[in-house]
């Protein structure tokens, strides 16, 4: 297959890493409106052809694929002419500002029988395929509540909170922190299926242009229930996940490999407790280790759910097969997304009521 | 004359300004909107023009009436990861430059760097004749090497492109108050210091020397069209400006030595093997990252000296002292500070240049 990439920051090199090493896929051609970052992402990954003008790199290369991984405001137009010059889309999260413009794309990409594909790389993560495969073998149990937090200090001058140009995520409804509520919606979907209802709750904590640096949300669905939280002042740096079935539980730190178990067992309460606490901290040990020597070897680190997922997605769009992300799953995350940034209830912290941040009148603590 | 410099309230780009004040240039100095000028001690007249060069709107007004642009912004540290970098300093040279060619301004002073140079092919003295890091080496480099290469490969083209006077200025390690733990002083742990190479020379220019050059190749029609490293001496050994290091900012530290053809042989050893090639390692782990940090090798300022008749007008015994002095008046205002090394020529030692 031939893919081309419209965007060629810092995402975009994990995802022309990854595909260089896909069998039967070549990188024809990428796009950047700098000349100089298009160059050098060509010649640094041997790419034979560079343009800062997206149409005319579809109108010249025809690529099978395309690879969105500009700036979120940027996505839906672009996914939109990518899918109408025939090519399959793969886009990073969020793909799109709003439900309404992914419906959109989602009826274009159905009408001209093309893929469209949003990067959900957390949910193929060792980690969570491994809670996934022990779900499938009933090992859980029915799943009762998923847990999702992740926290990332995105408040330093260099990033997100750049006062010198604002970054384009800002103006996304929720800012910042809107930017990773995909990851924590299709975690929520992948283990409690599509929500019936959600509340939110975005504070502002520290000062910063950011509209909001601290998100809770919760969410009744299909299968149970979940929470999701974002903080950006809870240090370290850390995507938890904790999955709650009827017989088990499973603790994830998604930035490593770490992931423990705990389960009923057969024995008297006080063995169970010490045979958990044994496994979990065996769990823990070789995890550290594995971390530390994928640090020292190289590989693709936290972005290995991306490189599975590529590869996933390449391998179905070769076979026809079921693709890994479908349609209607980026859909089902994406209203709950949708309801977590629109949520109007009004909830009291302790220095103030917070709102949705489509009214981002909100909080400053 | 006036000039435009870039990153004017960076470490370089603060004296800079001060140097081509001194000199009675008009200056217009850069700075990102954001930037706070109170304690730089600029003069009230100072004309200071608020732009962050990765948007491109506004830049055109810049250079209205500058004859000579000094280009020193750039992002030194990757603190926001390589591509931040890259935006930061190659994308705001587009800018910057493409706005430029729709002015009537046609001379550019560059600041790149040592950086750019292939520090695993060089022996014996690196000079400008020595060569570039070449393509695809290049991107086994750290972010700084490649932005700093990217961007010295943009000027150039457009300054052929439009036929503008270029010169490139490639200081080394740039230091001086609160900039003097450079990177090829070792590994810090605690108290100890690693010292590999310990008589190895680093290319080093203190901050108000290298803003003279650059002050001077803005100025100096015999500049034009010519790529001169800026380095004080020879270069001084890593082992006893650790020791002036620690003196002067009173810090206990043990300094352990390790032989530079030890080191490079286990790095080289353990990245072939162990960690397979993998470039996100800790700099000091990846060979040729490596070598541009610690490679013991010799250092000229013969061609400025040659090319400018530039000698470092501050001794190596004076930018120490200036560099570690408890002097709040000094360093709270670097123009002062300019205005008492002018005063204090005659009372210092003779220039460190190399013939």
């Amino acid at each position: 297959m031939r893919s081309a990439l419209i965007g060629a920051g810092q995402i975009a090199r994990q995802h022309l890493t990854c595909l260089q090493g896909l069998p039967g896929v070549e990188v024809v051609a990428l796009c950047d409106l700098s000349p100089s970052v298009a160059e050098c992402a060509a010649e640094r990954h041997r790419v034979r052809s560079w343009f800062t003008d997206h149409r005319v790199m579809l109108r010249q290369i025809r690529p099978d694929v395309v690879h969105i991984t500009t700036p979120p405001t940027s996505h839906f137009h672009l996914a939109l002419d990518a899918l109408q010059a025939g090519a399959h889309v793969i886009v990073e999260k969020p793909a799109t500002t709003t439900l309404e413009e992914l419906n959109m794309l989602a009826r274009c990409a159905r009408e001209l029988g093309r893929a469209l594909i949003e990067d959900y790389n957390y949910l193929f993560n060792h980690a969570s395929r491994e809670i996934s495969r022990r779900i499938d073998a009933g090992e859980f149990g029915a799943v009762v509540h998923v847990e999702a937090m992740l926290c990332l200090d995105i408040l330093g001058p260099d990033g997100f909170a750049d006062a010198n140009v604002p970054h384009p995520v800002l103006s996304l409804e929720g800012g910042a922190i809107a930017d990773f509520l995909p990851h924590l919606a299709s975690l929520a979907h992948l283990f409690v299926g599509p929500h019936r209802r959600a509340r939110a709750f975005w504070a502002k904590r520290k000062p910063s242009i950011l509209p909001y640096d601290e998100f809770r949300g919760i969410v009744e669905a299909e299968r149970g229930t979940a929470c999701l939280a974002f903080s950006a002042s809870a240090q370290p740096d850390a995507f938890w996940l904790r999955v709650y079935g009827e017989r088990m539980q499973a603790t994830a730190n998604l930035f490593e490999n770490r992931v423990t178990f705990n389960r009923l067992r057969p024995y008297p309460k006080p063995l169970v407790a010490l045979l958990n606490g044994l496994e979990e901290g065996k769990s823990i040990r070789r995890a550290a280790v594995s971390t530390l020597m994928g640090k020292f070897t190289g590989g693709p680190g936290t972005y290995e759910g991306l490189f599975e997922l590529l590869a996933r997605s390449y391998r179905a769009l070769g076979t026809g097969s079921e693709l890994p992300v479908t349609i209607e799953h980026i859909l089902a995350v994406n209203r709950l997304v949708d309801a977590l940034k629109r949520d109007e209830e009004t909830t009291v912290s302790g220095k103030g009521g917070a709102r949705g941040p489509g009214h981002l009148e909100g909080s400053a603590a | 004359m006036k000039v435009l410099v870039t990153g004017a309230n960076g470490f370089l780009g603060r004296h800079v300004v001060s140097a081509l004040l001194a000199r009675g240039i008009e200056v217009r100095a850069l700075v990102r909107p954001a930037a706070s000028v109170d304690d730089l001690g600029w003069p009230t007249s100072l004309d200071l023009f608020r732009a962050d060069l990765r948007s491109s709107r506004d830049l055109e007004q810049a250079f209205d009436g500058v004859d000579v642009l000094v280009h020193l912004a750039a992002a030194v540290t990757g603190g926001a990861g390589e591509d931040a970098q890259f935006a930061a300093t190659v994308v705001g040279t587009e800018h910057l430059l493409g706005a430029m060619a729709r002015t009537a301004c046609t001379r550019v002073v560059l600041a790149s760097s040592f950086s750019v140079y292939d520090w695993s092919s060089i022996r014996g003295v690196l000079d400008e004749a020595s060569p570039l890091e070449p393509i695809p080496d290049l991107y086994a480099r750290d972010g700084y090497a490649i932005a700093k290469s990217w961007q010295e490969r943009v000027v150039r083209r457009l300054a052929c492109e439009h036929g503008w006077d270029l010169t490139v200025l490639r200081p080394g390690f740039i230091w001086g108050r609160d900039h003097a733990y450079l990177a090829a002083l070792g590994i810090q742990i605690s108290t100890f210091h690693l010292v590999i190479g310990p008589l190895s020379r680093m290319p080093m220019t203190y901050v108000e020397n290298c803003a003279d050059v650059f002050a001077l190749a803005a100025i100096d029609p015999r500049a034009r069209g010519q790529t001169l490293n800026v380095v004080d001496s020879e270069g001084e050994r890593i082992w006893s400006f650790l020791g002036e290091y620690l003196r002067g900012t009173g810090q206990r530290g043990v300094r352990i030595p390790i032989a530079y053809r030890f080191a490079h042989l286990v790095v080289r050893l353990a990245f072939s093997t162990v960690f397979r090639r993998n470039l996100r390692l800790p700099q000091i782990l990846i060979p040729c990252r490596f070598e541009a940090r610690l490679k013991p090798l010799r250092y000229s300022n013969r061609r400025a000296h040659e090319i400018l008749g530039w000698q470092p007008q501050l001794d190596f015994r004076e930018c120490v002292r200036r560099t570690f002095a408890n002097d709040t008046a000094t360093r709270c205002d670097p123009h002062a500070r300019v205005q008492a090394r002018v005063s204090n020529q005659s009372l210092l030692s003779r220039p460190s240049s190399v013939p």
